[in-house]
């Protein structure tokens, strides 16, 4: 499934909401978390990281890893929650919006 | 936004790159590769978060630019001195034409200022004005402009430049003082002056280092000044390339200046007589409202006039105003016609520097060829390589740029020293304006673009195979390329010739002024001014003095003969006057002459051919029938047809009196100005008793004139240990000073011609060797299928005859073109002279052909085998 513009990021930051992850956790707990449809390639969540990094969203942090490995950690900054509520409310409107106009699928009313 | 600034810092970035490269290894080592995908895509899309990848980019163009030019240190130095000389010349000419035409007085609203044209610019005069003019003027001020004094500080004694003011001129110009205050009303009292004085920043500096100075004593002609103030650094005065050290008020003019009171004389002109136009009046009301004015003071001057035209002349002239915005200047209306040529040479030089960097960078291309087909073939952009050459030709221009400002002032100052030759005191403001550093900027990378732009499209172009395949020596894609060598060759030919006609001419026109006849014997003949007022001499003291020292001067061994006058030779002073010529036929024979007071044997002694009649001699004085001697010009013009000796002349004197002189003798023109004749008659200073200036002797000597000057300083000295000689030339110098002008534009064309000429041959070399190279296979078998040496020569040559013939015909076209700028620059011959052309282009044709002879001799000696296994 393809995702919309700038919706990684969200999802990046709904991730983190739980806790601490490195990149490659971050990816698969939402590959997890959407039950395997969403897909999420390494090397364009990795440059999102950055892009959150920058805005001050989430802050790393160098850490073991459950396989006691060192990784660096990311974690949502007070600022970032901040985002993601913002995001959120966004979204939910973005979603009633849309679903108000398509109604439900012409083939199922049938 | 913070970050990305920070992350042009080069430790910050290796920082981050590093940390992110041990991030990204951590996560491989618990993921495996596979799963992470292209680690190098993430990595290069994560950077350009963090920078600006255009920047970056450009940076690395500049990075990769420095290596590729450290690589190449003689094209490199070749293209960044031959752009520096080029755009410091032209930086050079820049500011002096800034300073000297286009900048605006340094004072406040310079718009509303205005200048006195054609009305009496005597004292009397300006305060005649500055009376009537409250209507229309916020306030009228005087200024003599700069005047030659000896300078006492107590600690230095040095000649320098007094510049006498009215108490009105800081204040209306709006000038306040840097330190102290600026001379006012209250001091510039008639006949009983505050002495005091002003000095300027620059004499501060030099003469005080900038010390406390106020309340302290200058001397100036041994009479004390109290210094109250010192002027901004950035304000000279009015004149534009004066250097004033020290403004003192206009009444103290008597003080510093003994002999005949130049206050009291109303017929004088040593002020310039400057206004300040009230809001919303208009320089024609302000004329308006100030001719009745000027017809009136010019009746209290002169008396009534005497007849009925007269009358109405007077009454119908209109005084004359002239903006003063961008202050007075001497120099700028002797120089700005030579600026504006030596403008043009210079630019010409300049597009001749970027045509040459041109030739180079397309030899560059050629031999990088290999290396940019590379480049293109693994994926980069045409553009992206393009911008990468326009890079470099853009560093090069700038470091060129750079060079060329720092040589700016210096080059500057030596021309300005050229032009105002024998005016030592001659200074501008020549500091770095914005507007000369935005011009120079501009001008590099225009010479970037000009000479970068096309090689850069060039290599680019064509297809990547026949590059890869092809070793770089022949590359093909040869006949655009071959066009635009050519071109290349053509244009500067083309702007060689321009440049090197243009030292033909000017070469030739200099060389004519030197041997017209002056009327002087310049040889063996000296000038030697003495200031007899300056030791305290009166009136009445100072001609008996001249005889005196005459006859000492003339007793001193190896001169042969000496006399006196007011204003010697080849010198731009004089007195003028209204004559009238007996036995004219003229309707109205009053005329204006120049005139001077002499000694006996004046003409003798400077070498003057008298046409018919004689010389003055010691028994011309007072007792003595009055006698005049007039020149060619002044019979020709005023005594058309006529035998001039022996009638009356009828000169009005300063006391509004006509005495009557008879003319015993016509003497060929004695030019001051080489150019134009001019009317003039003289007088014998025994009968008219009159001296205004100092006297300049005239010393015709045996020896070597350099060998008697001693001996002249000491015979003056031995008459009087008070009196000084203030200068002593050589008559030769004194010429050369009235062609200062030709010789610096002389001077300029030559340097500008040989390096023109220089920059052609290299031109013609390089396209040949290239075009040799190139061709190479085809001599070979040309060769081996029996051509001569002869006749690969001429294959050769024939590529030179194109090149100069196309050249040359443009160059000549543009010439012609360029004629008009230099007319009545050039003397007694005519700016397009098809003769000077055709010298030029004979010049530059023996150069091509000169250049042109060892490639193709390479041509010619080589062996069709070596040849042949070239392919």
């Amino acid at each position: 499934m393809d995702l919309l513009q700038g919706t990684l990021e969200m999802l990046v930051l709904r991730t983190l909401v739980f806790g601490a992850l490195h990149g490659y956790g971050i990816a698969k707990a939402i590959r997890n978390s959407s039950k395997e449809s969403l897909d999420i390639e390494f090397g364009s969540l990795y440059p999102a990281l950055k892009r959150l990094e920058l805005k001050g969203w989430v802050a790393s942090q160098w850490e073991m890893s459950e396989s006691h490995r060192r990784a660096k950690f990311y974690r949502l900054t007070p600022a970032g929650r901040k985002q993601l509520a913002r995001e959120h409310s966004k979204w939910a409107d973005f979603v009633d919006a849309v679903a108000r106009v398509m109604g439900t699928a012409p083939g199922e009313s049938q | 936004m913070a970050f990305r600034w920070k992350y042009l810092i080069p430790r910050l970035r290796r920082d981050q790159e590093r940390q992110m490269q041990e991030e990204l290894q951590a996560l491989a080592e618990i993921a495996g590769r596979r799963e992470l995908g292209n680690l190098t895509l993430a990595a290069e899309d994560a950077r350009s978060e963090w920078g600006w990848p255009w920047l970056d980019g450009i940076l690395a163009d500049i990075r990769f630019a420095f290596r590729t030019l450290r690589r190449q240190p003689s094209f490199t130095a070749v293209a960044v001195v031959s752009l520096a000389l080029g755009i410091g010349a032209n930086a050079a000419i820049f500011s002096l034409m800034d300073a000297l035409l286009w900048r605006d007085l340094p004072v406040r609203d310079p718009q509303s200022l205005v200048v006195f044209e054609n009305s009496s610019r005597s004292y009397f005069g300006y305060t005649r004005f500055a009376e009537h003019a409250g209507p229309v003027m916020e306030s009228v001020a005087a200024d003599s402009g700069a005047l030659a004094r000896h300078l006492d500080t107590g600690n230095a004694f040095e000649r320098g430049h007094i510049d006498l003011v009215s108490g009105s001129f800081f204040q209306t110009l709006g000038v306040n003082a840097e330190l102290g205050r600026t001379i006012t009303p209250e001091d510039d009292r008639r006949g009983s002056p505050a002495l005091v004085a002003v000095l300027s920043h620059a004499y501060w500096q030099r003469a005080y280092g900038g010390q406390p100075v106020l309340g302290r004593t200058i001397r100036v002609e041994k009479i004390p000044f109290t210094i109250v103030g010192v002027a901004p650094p950035e304000f000279f005065g009015v004149t534009v390339g004066d250097s004033t050290d020290v403004w003192l008020p206009v009444t103290a003019t008597d003080n510093v200046f003994p002999g005949p009171s130049w206050l009291n004389f109303k017929n004088n002109n040593f002020l310039s007589v400057i206004g300040r136009l009230r809001r919303g009046v208009s320089q024609r009301q302000a004329e308006d409202a100030l001719t009745p004015v000027s017809i009136q003071t010019d009746i209290e001057r002169n008396g009534p006039p005497p007849n009925e035209a007269e009358r109405r002349e007077l009454f119908e002239s209109r005084l004359q105003l002239e903006p003063a915005t961008k202050g007075l200047s001497f120099l700028r209306d002797r120089f700005s016609k030579p600026l504006r040529v030596v403008f043009w040479m210079v630019g010409i030089g300049l597009l001749l520097a970027c045509v040459n960097v041109m030739s180079l960078e397309f030899a560059r291309a050629d031999e990088r060829r290999k290396e940019l087909t590379v480049r293109l073939a693994i994926g980069a952009g045409r553009w992206r390589i393009a911008r990468q050459l326009l890079t470099e030709s853009l560093l090069v221009a700038l470091a060129s740029g750079a060079l060329g400002i720092a040589m700016r002032k210096p080059v500057a100052e030596a021309l300005l020293r050229l032009i105002a030759y024998g005016d030592q005191g001659a200074r501008l403001n020549l500091g770095l304006q914005s507007g000369v550093l935005l011009f120079v900027v501009g001008v590099s990378i225009a010479a970037a673009l000009l000479a970068g732009v096309v090689p850069a499209l060039r290599a680019t172009r064509g297809d990547v195979l026949p590059g890869l395949q092809q070793g770089s020596r022949s590359a093909t894609a040869a006949p655009v390329r071959r066009l635009l060598g050519r071109a290349i060759a053509s244009t500067q030919m083309a702007l060689s010739l321009v440049l090197v006609a243009g030292a033909c001419l000017f070469a030739y026109s200099l060389h004519q002024l030197r041997q017209f006849d002056s009327g002087v014997t310049r040889a063996h003949l000296l000038v030697v001014d003495v200031n007899p007022a300056d030791a305290g001499y009166a009136e009445d003291q100072l001609i008996p003095l001249n005889v005196r020292l005459r006859q000492r001067l003339a007793a001193v061994p190896g001169v042969e003969s000496a006399s006196f006058s007011q204003n010697g030779i080849y010198s731009g002073r004089n007195y003028g006057t209204q004559i009238q010529a007996e036995g004219s036929s003229e309707s109205d024979p009053r005329h204006q002459s120049v005139y001077d007071h002499v000694g006996p044997y004046f003409f003798t002694t400077v070498g003057a051919r008298l046409v018919a009649g004689r010389d003055f001699n010691e028994r011309d004085d007072t007792g003595a029938p009055r006698v005049t001697i007039v020149t060619s010009e002044f019979a020709r013009r005023y005594l058309p047809g006529r035998d001039p000796v022996g009638r009356n002349l009828y000169v009005a004197t300063a006391r509004n009196t006509t005495e009557t002189y008879r003319i015993v003798g016509v003497v060929h023109d004695l030019r001051n100005n080489v150019r134009r004749p001019q009317p003039m008659f003289y007088l014998p200073q025994l009968q008219t008793l009159t001296q205004a200036f100092s006297t300049r002797f005239l010393v015709r000597t045996r020896l070597n004139p350099l060998a008697v000057m001693a001996s002249l300083r000491a015979a003056v000295r031995s008459e009087d240990a008070a009196l000084r000689v203030d200068q002593m030339d050589l008559a030769e110098d004194l010429f050369d000073r009235t062609l200062s002008t030709d010789r610096l534009i002389a001077a300029l064309a030559w340097g500008f011609g040989v390096l023109a000429i220089t920059l052609a041959a290299v031109g013609i070399y390089g396209l040949l060797s290239y075009d040799v190279t190139r061709r190479t296979a085809e001599i070979g078998i040309r060769m081996a299928v029996g051509a001569r040496k002869s006749d690969v020569i001429r294959l050769v040559m024939r590529e030179v005859a194109l090149v100069c013939g196309v050249g040359l015909a443009a160059g000549c076209a543009a010439a012609l073109g360029m004629s008009r700028l230099v007319a009545g620059m050039v003397f007694q011959m005519k700016p397009g002279d098809p003769l000077v052309e055709a010298a030029a282009a004979a010049v530059l044709a023996a150069v091509a052909l000169g250049a042109a002879w060892i490639p193709a001799r390479r041509a010619a000696r080589m062996d069709p085998m070596d040849a042949l296994r070239n392919e």
